[in-house]
């Protein structure tokens, strides 16, 4: 559907807010995915399943995704509506790649950034600045693109002050996310996936959080994944909304009908 | 077969971002302390001086043969390796709960953290062996072909404690039992290895089937190698059981190390 636009039209059309994809190329697959978590009373019981079949500690087994199966083209965004206990997070984890399925597959093709617990993994024996070098160099970002480009934006967005040399343990959460968001909202991703994370900060701050990520999803091909209960921001940011219940998708749409459906339905 | 490709696949792959962590690692321990990365070498230099008094001076474990080389040359020698081993079998091989952010908030191999852990650790002990063979010239031993096998020596010791590491941190994030256990293993292997005594010398005692046993001990294997390269003149080859024996414990280390991450490597995410 892209190839008939050219360039400035493209450009154009991503100014005006949301957008549809812009190809047919698929950033995010999930194939028939099943993620189970087996419960146990505690780390013993946990411990002698390995051993044996039958164990009392076992207290039962979550299906936090249930045979979800969705595609998400690239430049698309996409939103995630359901309930608590839902199984949205437990979706995203397994497209950032820190958690892996049961059963399935997941398939996610470019660089993911993500704004997921924003105040957790950093080391606090570190500095801001120390942090955001190792972090950025895990993600395999370059030490020129760090130093030229990431570095001096990350730094200037997270208002941090001198305290950007000091030992992140002396740091308040607030500062914390800050420095998480202003990373995660630099490094120029593929796909972005949002986890409500825009409660960050005073009112300034979440109003520059929007912004920015405003300014992102207005690029040409970067893909959203949003995840929320508030179907406000869900209609700003997202074309499209998947309704998850339980591990399963029971509605996938417009986003206008897939609110609809979920203020109905759930 | 697949799997210990994908970890070495991994590793290579990973290599300048698990470079930088080891390097991080270094830094966090040397923070805080005017004499920062001094003190990474000050304590187990004492330690070494320590065991130097109380052995050489007033024990005399007995140790080889003092004409050809000094006692405390073969002491050094067998506790330098150690350290590194120590560091190994006590802390690394509960690696993962070390990095916790690295398990499950980011992206990455689990066995490049054993490969991060066990490489930051082999570059302190690196430094020490260029002071155990600063202090090998001081003394007026000879510069000889022997000298040349330690790189060789301390590479395979980084290979074979990496893969320990990945195994037993594996273990340790399923249940604590385990790094608790290998805790007290670390304490055990000191004093049972032949690390402050030679373990040929139990023969005499009667204790000839604890000899044999050690065979198996890649901890006493290491601490051999390395003095035969300082002390007692010998390739870490020229005693085909010893070698055969490490080579066994070696195979059975990787091939059980792949098959416990084949099986776990996904899960330890959820329950760690």
């Amino acid at each position: 559907m892209s190839s008939s636009f050219t360039a400035e039209e493209q450009q154009l059309l991503s100014e005006l807010g949301k957008h549809d994809a812009t190809s047919d190329e698929l950033a995010v697959r999930f194939d028939h995915v099943t993620k189970i978590y087996r419960l146990y009373k505690n780390d013993r019981g946990r411990f002698f399943s390995l051993i044996k079949r039958n164990n009392k500690a076992f207290v039962g087994e979550v299906r936090a995704s249930d045979d979800l199966s969705f595609e998400v083209r690239k430049g698309e965004a996409v939103a995630l509506i359901g309930r608590n206990g839902a199984g949205k997070s437990t979706a995203l984890k397994m497209v950032t790649g820190v958690c892996h399925p049961t059963s399935g597959t997941v398939e996610v093709n470019g660089r993911v950034s993500a704004l997921l617990e924003l105040t957790a993994g950093f080391d606090g024996q570190l500095t801001g600045r120390e942090n955001l070098e190792l972090r950025s160099q895990i993600i395999g970002m370059s030490r020129e693109e760090f130093k030229n480009v990431v570095e001096p934006a990350v730094i200037e967005f997270a208002e941090l002050g001198l305290y950007i040399d000091q030992p992140m343990k002396t740091y308040s959460s607030g500062m914390k996310a800050r420095l998480g968001f202003a990373l995660a909202a630099s490094i120029d991703p593929d796909i972005l996936v949002v986890d409500e994370a825009l409660s960050v900060g005073d009112r300034n701050f979440q109003r520059k959080c929007i912004d920015r990520m405003r300014e992102i999803m207005s690029q040409e091909g970067v893909t959203v994944l949003f995840v929320t209960h508030d179907s406000n921001s869900a209609r700003e940011f997202c074309t499209r909304g998947i309704v998850l219940e339980q591990g399963r998708s029971i509605y996938e749409g417009g986003i206008d009908e897939a609110i609809a459906y979920y203020e109905e339905h759930c | 077969m697949g799997t210990l490709g994908s970890i070495l696949k991994d590793n290579w792959e990973w290599r300048g971002q698990i470079f930088n962590l080891a390097i991080f690692d270094l830094k966090k321990k040397a923070r805080g302390a005017v004499l920062g990365w001094a003190w990474l070498l000050i304590k187990p230099t004492i330690y070494m001086a320590v065991f130097c008094f109380a052995l050489a001076i007033g024990l005399r474990g007995g140790g080889g043969d003092p004409t050809s080389y000094p006692y405390f040359m073969w002491l050094i020698s067998g506790l330098t390796p150690w350290f590194f081993m120590e560091e190994m079998i006590g802390s690394g091989s509960d690696a993962l709960h070390k990095y916790p952010y690295l398990v499950n908030k980011m992206k990455f191999p689990l066995s490049g953290i054993s490969t991060l852990y066990a490489l930051s650790n082999f570059i302190i002990n690196l430094a020490l062996m260029v002071i155990l063979l600063i202090v090998y010239v001081a003394v007026g031993m000879p510069i000889d072909i022997y000298l040349l096998q330690i790189p060789i020596i301390m590479l395979l010791m980084f290979v074979f404690f990496d893969f320990f590491s990945i195994l037993c941190s594996q273990l340790s994030a399923i249940s604590r039992d385990f790094s608790n256990m290998m805790k007290i293993l670390a304490m055990l292997l000191f004093w049972v290895s032949g690390i402050i005594f030679d373990t040929s010398n139990l023969v005499e005692m009667g204790f000839g089937w604890f000899d044999t046993a050690m065979l198996f001990n890649p901890v006493t294997f290491f601490c051999a190698a390395i003095r035969g390269a300082t002390c007692t003149k010998t390739f870490f080859w020229d005693d085909p059981a010893l070698l055969g024996c490490f080579a066994i414990v070696f195979v059975l280390t990787v091939v059980m190390a792949t098959i416990v991450y084949k099986r776990f490597n996904e899960e330890v995410a959820d329950v760690l």
